[in-house]
């Protein structure tokens, strides 16, 4: 097993080097927007525009470039500059990531709450009137664009421009502080967002897991479970939701890892500063230093989170062994 | 480049040319008046001391004077350093002296302009002494150095003796600046033409900048003097009291400002009321940042104009927090006239006619947002008087019907050869339009109106910065018409609104602001001869005359002076400054 | 005679499917006496393992379910009890064990938390006592190091062992009755004898009933005290094991002795499969349901639809019009 893991972590680290010479090559050979022109002003002399070019390091061919910029990346860690306020780009990543933890952590745990039960609840129900109401609210809140949700629950209950001011809105978490260090004013600025994600999220793992135990219901080891004489409680929850579970996790993982990489949507619609709202700043910037810090980001947690649901998946299915050939 | 929905593009600044005023500050309570009779508006009942948090969407794009060129950086900068020259808000014919003491004086026929600046202005800790003339020299020298890109600094100070022809490595001294003592600052001139260099001294580059403390930070590439901005404004930006790096800004989030200590009301024109700003970022979505502002308290617009619904609310529910200022210049429809149909006066006459410029201002939201344009002076610049004010002038018959005029627009496609009156050629004309609102819908109304005359476009929906570098900016990318583009004045003269837009010689391979890529001899010439003459009354006349010139080769179809709009919440009162088109935090206050 | 452990009378389980009413169960009845062992024996379709489900409880939540006709047990109508006194019932004194002991088997859980659930859902006891208990019962079903095997998962078991592990299970709670639904069928053919040993000793040990279901009638042959022969949803034959399987009555049995491959036949003597193929549950034919495909068929059993009347020695009933001496002569 410990060898299995190093493996993975290999792969991560091949991953994102994949991942940021594609990055590379996209914005920095291909751009929507050169930052050169965006600095050089109207009608600039060639010489203005090349010596702009120069000093932010443009000039080079992509490929120097992007030498130097693993150079600095491999050898210090640095991530290099972000073109609009030279501030690091590794710090401000590192400044943003509390708030979008704090976001999909959250939200995570309130659309797990939600879905499951409502999915189990959907299972054993299956087909009947209560399976069918909640598979049809499912559909849509899972077809709701997240924005317009947003946009919703803050004309509804945010409390500085909501119908029922109930509940913090756009722009609330505070300037300073994280969840960790400041909780007083960041949780109740969250709670909206948490719920807006919660909600697409809930209906999808709703469904899942429905489908997930309807399939497990029917298995032979759970006519064993009712043979045993078990309460149908025990059956469907222990047994049936046990194996049920397995799946659920490995969409857990991805959708989290998605998520860490920055809820774009949410994150702008609430002004919450985290990995997403630097992204979508970023581009509209061109700040590629930044993008390009924003999108390994990404990387990164997507690729860690699916080893982390690997290693899961083989704690939970004891079926599932590494690295002795297994597949 | 200008400002788009809420991104601030370049701002102009309105240098009067005819008068610079001179209020010396008094800033008690009610207007302040100046020792020459000139006076700056203030706001009616301002209080000193609280606090007002300013929503906005994006960050500034730089505080260092040196780089700054948007809208959003001028509204913080001009409020935290101080250049030459300034505008208080409501005054456009006026410039105030800010740094300077007094009016620049020209001698030698205009090759030389000497300016005085005063003793007693401070900068704040911790470089905490008095600004010298060597410190606004050394500001306009590091603008011309590869380590501080500016995008204006050879467009406009070029001029100067001793100016390199492109970046130096490195700040160079500038041989036509001259500081025989602390308080003056001879330009020497290349020429006597030193209209454009007297208008341009209300641009940030002319914020002092203290070289002993800034040299290290420029011997960087690019230059971190962004982080360690020294300022002379009522204002400041919290910093390190030792090593002046500034704390009070978190990039993306928020910059604080508070009082500096160092500054001096008696020096300053302004009131300065606010105890502090917090200006809050992220603040993208234009509909609820609006609605946060108007409906909550202590709130005011940044750089995120409201959405035309808003705004139309607003006039009717909250008519006290909504003002408007001028726009610096007129948005148009651009044709390219090296690119076939658009080569010909005629076609182009037959386009201007059958734009319905109506339909076009609606999608920004109707007549609250502006006057209908037909030249490319706005009202309240100099030269509009000059060139006919609001109405055309009878001479151009195809700007007369602001809904569009069919009959003579198929007239004049007849005269360019094509006797149906329509257009029917196979040409696909490339047309590049901005696909955020509002000038996705505008970039519609546009379309419709060449279709109506029968052209067939290849519309492309681009986002604003790939439309500006990618395609209109970009001669070689042959873009046949820009549906959303306008002028923006970098001061307050007509040659910022018309040479580098009109001007033959202006076109660039890059960043290309001529969008008409119009070369026509005889209005370059009229531009040369313009641009030489001194600051006055022949000159304004003289650019009023070049721009009915171009007006004559319709070589674009402007639709709209606009206005844009500023909200506050219900109990902030303040100025919109129609040179930084934005509110003016130095006249801003809470009410009593 | 003592009241029999389990009465099952004409019982009929049927199902509603978009394709017709499914008669899985069409009249069934017999009874198990303390302490005996019946062995029903029928082709895959013919209802057996509905039958015992049904008897289990199982089917009762299947959709489009109807259960009809008299089932006791020690008692208890199972028919009509409430799903609770059902639940007590179930694991306890009445217990079952299925075919794939790899899929009845939970794959996520030891086996050892498996047999202690199966304790604890039934006697009030702590989590050490029913683990001693758990872990006897592996040893009394012949489980090798019971106490290591405990702490296995299913699939690192054999075949075998995994379904000793099932027995063990449904055994824990000493039942007066076992189902038992074809639990060899799934295992290697040496290891089959040894479960089917292990059962019957089980069986006497712990002094329990037993239904076993198969389809093998040389598993019948070993274990079962009386033998039912299942056909189309009905029982067809019945009788004690020795009687039956010397001088069956009934065409069906004889096509099913003659299927079965035998140690003790000639050499080059061929299994005769039963020609044809079970009736289809929705629309089975009219008259005798077997008549199709039984070669002494006659022309009124296409018409009766015969019921189980007294032939042979006395003790055995077939569903046959033949007649006795015609019976003689076809019988193999």
């Amino acid at each position: 097993m410990g060898a299995y893991v190093v493996r993975r972590l290999l792969w991560l680290i091949a991953v994102l080097i994949a991942v940021s010479l594609v990055t590379f090559v996209i914005f920095y050979v291909l751009p929507s927007a050169d930052p050169v022109l965006l600095r050089a002003g109207k009608n600039p002399s060639p010489e203005v525009v090349q010596s702009i070019t120069h000093t932010l390091g443009l000039d080079r061919p992509w490929y120097v470039q992007y030498g130097r910029y693993m150079e600095r990346l491999v050898l210090h860690l640095d991530l290099g500059r972000s073109y609009q306020n030279d501030a690091s780009v590794r710090h401000l990543l590192w400044d943003r990531l509390p708030a979008t933890l704090a976001l999909a952590f959250g939200a995570m745990v309130l659309w797990l709450l939600i879905g499951i039960p409502l999915g189990i609840f959907s299972a054993v129900r299956h087909r009947r009137a209560g399976d069918r109401v909640v598979t049809g609210v499912s559909l849509l809140l899972v077809s709701a664009p997240v924005y317009w949700l947003g946009l919703v629950a803050l004309y509804v209950f945010s409390a500085d421009i909501g119908k029922l001011r109930w509940l913090e809105g756009a722009g609330s978490y505070p300037t300073h502080g994280t969840i960790f260090t400041n909780p007083g004013e960041v949780v109740p600025s969250l709670i909206l967002p948490w719920i807006v994600l919660a909600i697409s999220f809930a209906a999808i793992y709703a469904r899942f897991v429905r489908g997930s135990l309807v399939e497990v219901l029917r298995e032979d080891y759970i006519r064993t479970a009712r043979a045993k004489g078990l309460p149908e409680r025990t059956v469907v929850l222990k047994h049936g939701m046990r194996a049920a579970m397995t799946p659920v996790v490995t969409i857990l993982g991805l959708d989290l890892g998605i998520l860490l990489g920055g809820a774009i949507l949410v994150e702008t619609v609430f002004n919450v500063p985290g990995i997403g709202r630097l992204a979508y700043d970023s581009i509209q910037t061109s700040d590629l230093p930044m993008i390009q810090g924003t999108v390994l980001a990404g990387a990164f947690f997507i690729v860690l989170l699916t080893l982390v649901v690997d290693l899961v998946y083989a704690f939970l299915d004891p079926r599932v062994r590494y690295g002795q050939g297994a597949p | 480049m200008r400002r788009l929905a809420r991104w601030a593009t370049v701002t102009g600044t309105l240098v009067a040319l005819a008068t610079f005023g001179a209020a010396c500050g008094s800033s008690d309570q009610g207007s302040t008046t100046a020792s020459q009779g000139t006076s700056v508006e203030t706001v009616p009942q301002g209080v000193k001391g609280g606090k007002v948090t300013v929503l906005a969407a994006g960050d500034v794009d730089f505080i260092d004077p040196g780089q700054t060129y948007y809208a959003f950086g001028y509204m913080v900068d001009y409020a935290v350093m101080r250049p030459l020259y300034s505008f208080a808000p409501g005054t456009l014919d006026t410039a105030q002296n800010d740094l300077a003491a007094g009016p620049p004086v020209l001698s030698d026929g205009g090759r030389t302009v000497t300016v005085t600046l005063r003793p007693d202005v401070r900068y704040a800790p911790p470089v905490d002494r008095a600004v010298t003339a060597r410190d606004v020299k050394y500001a306009i020298e590091r603008a011309f150095s590869a380590n501080v890109p500016n995008g204006y600094a050879f467009n406009y100070f070029s001029v100067i003796e001793g100016t390199p022809k492109e970046p130096t490595d490195g700040v160079k001294p500038i041989s036509g600046l001259q500081t025989p003592d602390d308080q003056t600052l001879v330009f020497r001139l290349k020429t006597k033409e030193s209209g454009t260099l007297v208008a341009a001294l209300v641009m940030p580059i002319t914020m002092p900048v203290p070289p002993e403390y800034a040299k290290p930070f420029d011997a960087k590439s690019p230059s971190t003097y962004d982080q360690h901005v020294a300022f002379t404004g009522p204002y400041m930006i919290p910093n390190d009291p030792k090593t002046g790096k500034i704390t009070g800004r978190e990039p993306g989030k928020s910059i604080e400002l508070v009082r500096n200590p160092n500054w001096d009301a008696a020096t300053d024109y302004r009131p300065a009321y606010l105890d502090g700003i917090t200006i809050q970022e992220g603040n993208t979505d234009a509909a609820v940042s609006s609605r946060r502002i108007l409906q909550g308290s202590g709130l005011m617009q940044g750089d995120n104009a409201p959405p035309a619904p808003t705004i139309k609310q607003a006039v009717q529910r909250y008519p006290d927090q909504l003002k408007f200022v001028p726009a610096l210049g007129p948005r148009y429809v651009s044709l390219n006239t090296s690119i076939p149909p658009f080569d010909d006066l005629n076609v182009r006459k037959a386009v201007n006619a059958i734009f319905d410029r109506t339909a076009m201002r609606l999608t920004r939201g109707g007549a609250i947002i502006g006057d209908i344009a037909w030249g490319y002076l706005p009202p309240g610049f100099p030269g509009f008087a000059e060139s006919g004010g609001l109405k055309p002038p009878a001479e151009f018959d195809y700007l007369q019907d602001p809904d569009g005029d069919p009959e003579l627009a198929a007239e004049y496609m007849k005269k360019a050869g094509y006797p149906s009156g329509r257009y029917t050629g196979d040409a696909k004309l490339l047309t590049a339009a901005i696909n955020i609102s509002p000038g996705s819908q505008t970039a519609a109304v546009a379309q419709n109106q060449f279709e109506k005359l029968g052209f067939k476009l290849n519309f492309r929906s681009l986002s604003p910065e790939t439309m500006t570098t990618k395609f209109c900016g970009t001669p070689q990318a042959k873009v046949a018409i820009c549906t959303n583009v306008a002028t923006s004045a970098d001061f307050v003269d007509p040659e910022a609104l018309l040479k580098p837009y009109f001007y033959g010689p202006a076109i660039t391979p890059s960043n290309n602001a001529n969008w008409s890529e119009l070369d026509d001899p005889k209005i370059n010439a009229a531009m040369d001869a313009a641009s030489a003459l001194p600051p006055g009354d022949e000159r304004v006349s003289a650019w009023a005359d070049v721009n009915k010139q171009i007006v004559a080769s319709a070589a674009a179809v402007p639709w709209i002076w606009d206005k844009t709009p500023l909200i506050a919440s219900k109990d902030v009162q303040s100025l919109g400054n129609a040179y930084l088109t934005s509110w003016d935090l130095s006249f801003t206050s809470l009410k009593p | 005679m003592s009241e029999p452990l389990l009465d099952v009378r004409d019982l009929r389980v049927s199902f509603a499917t978009p394709d017709g009413l499914v008669r899985a169960v069409d009249g069934v009845s017999f009874s198990v006496a303390p302490g005996r062992t019946l062995g029903i024996v029928g082709e895959s379709g013919s209802g057996k393992s509905v039958a015992v489900s049904t008897v289990m409880g199982l089917t009762r939540g299947a959709r489009g379910a109807t259960i009809a006709g008299e089932l006791r047990f020690a008692g208890h109508d199972l028919i009509h009890a409430g799903d609770e006194e059902l639940r007590r019932l179930r694991g306890n004194e009445l217990a079952m064990v299925f075919q794939d002991p790899m899929s009845s088997l939970h794959p996520l859980f030891r086996v050892g938390d498996q047999l202690v659930e199966a304790v604890r859902a039934h006697r009030p006891v702590g989590r050490r006592a029913a683990r001693i208990r758990a872990q006897d019962m592996l040893g009394l079903a012949g489980v090798p190091e019971p106490g290591r095997r405990m702490e296995a998962y299913p699939h690192e078991l054999s075949g075998g062992l995994r379904q000793r592990v099932m027995i063990a299970m449904a055994l824990v709670n000493e039942p007066r009755l076992l189902i038992a639904d074809e639990p060899t069928t799934a295992l290697d053919v040496t290891v089959q004898a040894q479960i089917l040993e292990l059962l019957a000793r089980l069986r006497d040990e712990l002094g329990m009933a037993m239904v076993l279901v198969t389809h093998d009638l040389g598993v019948v042959a070993q274990v079962a005290d009386d033998v039912a022969v299942m056909y189309a949803g009905r029982i067809v034959e019945t009788g004690p094991t020795r009687p039956l399987l010397r001088t069956p009555q009934h065409p069906y049995t004889w096509g099913l002795l003659r299927s079965t491959p035998r140690l003790d036949g000639p050499r080059d003597a061929w299994p005769v499969p039963i020609a044809g193929r079970p009736p289809s549950p929705i629309a089975p034919p009219a008259g005798c349901r077997f008549h199709p495909r039984c070669p002494s068929a006659l022309a009124p059993c296409a018409a009766i639809d015969p019921v189980l009347q007294p032939a042979g020695d006395g003790t055995q009933r077939a569903a046959c019009i033949l007649p006795a001496a015609v019976r003689e002569e076809e019988r193999p």
